[in-house]
């Protein structure tokens, strides 16, 4: 059994959207600390939560104490959100590897590398951004900045690299006794790829300020980035939840995502007992709706309601980001977050369905220990 | 941990052929794929050599029968030597498509190879090329996922150069931990402007024929190829054929510069140390080591102290890139399927190129072809990153499974 001892995030969101700032502001959050008079628990929508800034949401990035300003300057975004998120974990103590999930990961550094190549007619040019562009320089960059010389893998494939990364963990963990990771998802938003993807119809073409995700009628949804990471080991004692099942496929059938969402359900939920909340991947794409319905139809018709995407935008690994909140959030939910209200007694069992991009699915269930 | 994991299928595609029998005919006869002809409309083809594929995309389209729009060289050479896998393991669609049965694929450059229809999609504005969903790595698994009808478990590593290594751990571990009961694994990469570039901005790309080992070593050649393989379990194996057992593999990282490997070698000694133990096997149980062996001053150093600091005398090794060149992702499946070629014919392949061994080690590859007893065969795959892996190998023991 995987379980998830410290966690942090950078998101577009403000530090004080989980309260308490933490060690790690702003927009990130070290550890799990008591969440208090914090806007996730208060019920309602106290703080002011960040919008999309130019048609996307865009990381609020600390100021990443403890890596070298020299070496700072050399990282791509995607591998600074990746380095700078794990720096707190790496302090907890030992950890035997580093899984990284990203789905566009050195995507923006190919890109440009690229354009050099046509642009400059394959003249000589500088390695820089062709070494940058290997999305496994995150998992590497990490290693390499506390000579961490464990297991190291990168999971690339779009909306389930962060999934993959995390069966890999508890694999590893059911292999070596005693044995801790880190793992997580990152991605990030940028100029050359968001085009892509845009042409590609997976963006809103306008974003209306002040609307949110969800009201809009229309495919495509709004892009985002961020870095969710995860202390995991093989011992419950003080744990902030264990892994109690997990699974990807690919399909375009809504269809399938009721079977297999049911089958996954009977397999990893004790008999008896349902999820407190489904933590939904809705993502304002109304081609993706008939996929969370599917999902919403196998839960009990009083369960509760609860979306996301509103807070991190849409990315490949934005199921990292809805594990990290997963571990937040208190009984009573703040009302932004809330699709289908419901009464939650006790936040014990939390299931994620992510879809992305009509065609991958993802189901996690957590046990929250507190 | 439970069970055992067998190799019950294998496909290739590289410089020196397109089958598993060319492949082994080109090793056996020592002839290398390296020359002046190849697909990448760069401006270094005909100036550098490379371990090209003379099969056009057209000619790929044909063989493989894919004429599906927005599908790039580097899914055509990885479907080619899918369907190879599947059918040399005779795997009915219905394994296929059953949920316990896992595809793990591997790429560096996925679609990164379209370099002009990606130039125009990152222009903006216009209409988006029929490439917009066929730039990533995952492209390649995305395709033979949708073709083949996979319910399983898909994914795709990129961990560099050991790219390829790492899904064939990957898919076995599936296996041995319950969670899949069949895995297709492999890798791929195509010959692309984007890699010829990467490489030659580092300065180590060979002007000449690469010499994996040699004192006058000057870099590598890149090539580009695919190597896919089935793996079942112990339990699946009556009345099929198995070509080997993977009894060791193991991943870690050299932690030490972006891209270069360590001078001592620290990486690629954890990695065939762990392969070994998770082997269960002393030193002096492996008969032949299929190298990273690219060609490059680093990695060819740091490689030779590895395999001096944990074997003392290494036995035979080779690097098959001196025939295939790099073939960066798709490195660790294809060296896989010739490792397993080794073992299944008794019979170590060569380096070609080498005349001198470098002052610091004296270490001397294999320059004959060679029959010889093997009962373990290890190979190394290394990555930017400091990515390393190893596997191990191993006959099939009589009695478990048909051997040809």
């Amino acid at each position: 059994m995987l379980y998830i001892h410290h966690t942090t995030c950078i998101s577009p969101q403000p530090a004080d959207l989980i309260g308490g700032g933490g060690a790690f502001a702003p927009a990130t959050r070290e550890d799990h600390a008591s969440v208090g008079e914090s806007a996730l628990a208060a019920g309602e929508d106290r703080v002011s939560l960040a919008g999309p800034v130019d048609g996307v949401y865009k990381v609020v990035e600390p100021a990443y104490p403890g890596i070298p300003p020299g070496t700072l300057r050399r990282m791509s975004k995607a591998v600074r959100l990746g380095v700078g998120a794990a720096m707190p974990l790496i302090r907890q103590g030992r950890i035997d590897g580093i899984l990284i999930g990203t789905g566009n990961g050195g995507m923006e550094e190919s890109v440009k590398f690229l354009r050099q190549i046509v642009d400059y007619a394959e003249g000589m040019l500088a390695p820089g951004h062709f070494v940058q562009s290997i999305p496994n320089a995150i998992a590497s960059q990490i290693g390499l900045s506390r000579h961490l010389r464990g297991y190291n893998s990168t999971y690339v494939h779009r909306g389930l690299g962060f999934e993959h990364a995390l069966i890999d963990a508890s694999m590893l963990i059911s292999e070596n006794a005693g044995s801790r990771y880190l793992v997580g998802g990152v991605d990030e938003v940028s100029g050359y790829h968001y085009r892509i993807e845009a042409a590609d119809g997976w963006y809103k073409p306008s974003v209306q300020p002040g609307r949110t995700l969800y009201d809009y009628d229309s495919p495509g949804s709004i892009a985002g980035e961020g870095a969710a990471l995860f202390l995991v080991g093989g011992e419950p004692a003080d744990a902030l939840a264990a892994l109690r099942g997990i699974e990807t496929f690919h399909s375009t059938d809504p269809r399938s995502v009721t079977t297999r969402l049911q089958a996954f359900l009977d397999q990893h939920l004790p008999a008896g007992l349902r999820p407190a909340l489904l933590l939904s991947g809705e993502n304002g794409d109304n081609r993706a709706l008939p996929f969370y319905a599917a999902a919403e139809s196998v839960l009990d018709p009083a369960a509760p309601l609860a979306r996301y995407k509103h807070l991190c935008g849409e990315y490949p690994t934005a199921s990292a980001f809805a594990v990290w909140l997963a571990l937040q959030l208190d009984v009573t939910l703040p009302s932004h977050l809330v699709k289908k209200a419901g009464i939650i007694n006790e936040m014990q069992y939390i299931l994620l369905y992510n879809n992305h991009k009509l065609m991958q699915h993802s189901f996690i269930l957590l046990e929250r220990y507190r | 941990m439970a069970g055992r994991v067998f190799v019950t299928g294998m496909g290739v595609i590289s410089a020196i052929g397109d089958s598993l029998a060319a492949n082994r005919q080109a090793l056996v006869q020592k002839k290398s794929g390296i020359g002046y002809s190849g697909p990448a409309n760069s401006r270094y083809m005909g100036v550098i050599p490379f371990g090209g594929i003379t099969l056009s995309d057209a000619q790929l389209r044909e063989r493989t029968g894919v004429h599906d729009a927005g599908v790039s060289r580097t899914t055509l050479l990885a479907a080619h030597a899918f369907r190879q896998a599947i059918e040399d393991a005779e795997l009915p669609a219905t394994q296929l498509i059953s949920a316990d049965t896992a595809l793990i694929g591997a790429t560096t450059v996925g679609g990164m190879c379209l370099t002009d229809e990606l130039y125009r999609d990152t222009n903006g504005g216009a209409q988006g090329s029929d490439y917009l969903a066929s730039y990533d790595g995952a492209s390649v698994q995305q395709y033979l996922q949708h073709r083949y009808g996979f319910s399983g478990l898909v994914t795709t590593i990129n961990t560099a150069c050991s790219s390829s290594a790492n899904a064939i751990q990957y898919g076995a571990r599936l296996i041995r931990n319950g969670m899949a009961r069949r895995a297709i694994v492999g890798g791929v990469d195509s010959l692309a402007k984007f890699t010829i570039n990467g490489f030659n901005a580092l300065q180590i790309l060979s002007p000449a024929a690469c010499k994996p080992f040699d004192e006058h070593r000057q870099g590598l050649n890149l090539g580009e190829g695919a190597g896919f393989l089935v793996l079942e379990r112990e339990a699946d194996l009556a009345g099929k054929r198995a070509y080997a057992e993977l009894t060791g593999y193991c991943n870690v990282n050299d932690a030490y510069h972006a891209s270069s490997l360590s001078p001592d070698g620290e990486g690629p000694f954890l990695a065939m140390q762990g392969a070994l133990r998770s082997a269960g096997l002393d030193t002096s149980a492996i008969g032949y080591i299929n190298a990273h062996g690219t060609g490059t001053e680093n990695n060819d150093a740091s490689e030779s102290q590895a395999m001096i600091r944990i074997f003392g005398t290494p036995p035979a090794f080779a690097s098959t890139k001196s025939s295939t060149g790099h073939t960066l992702g798709a490195s660790g499946a294809i060296e896989a399927v010739y490792s397993i070629l080794s073992l299944l014919y008794q019979e170590a392949y060569p380096s070609v190129n080498f005349s001198t061994p470098m002052a610091e080690t004296g270490l001397r590859p294999l320059t004959e072809y060679k029959p010889m007893r093997l009962q373990h065969v290890l190979s190394n795959s290394f990555g930017f990153g400091g990515n390393c892996t190893s596997l191990v190998f191993s006959v099939v023991p009589a009695g478990l499974a048909t051997v040809i």
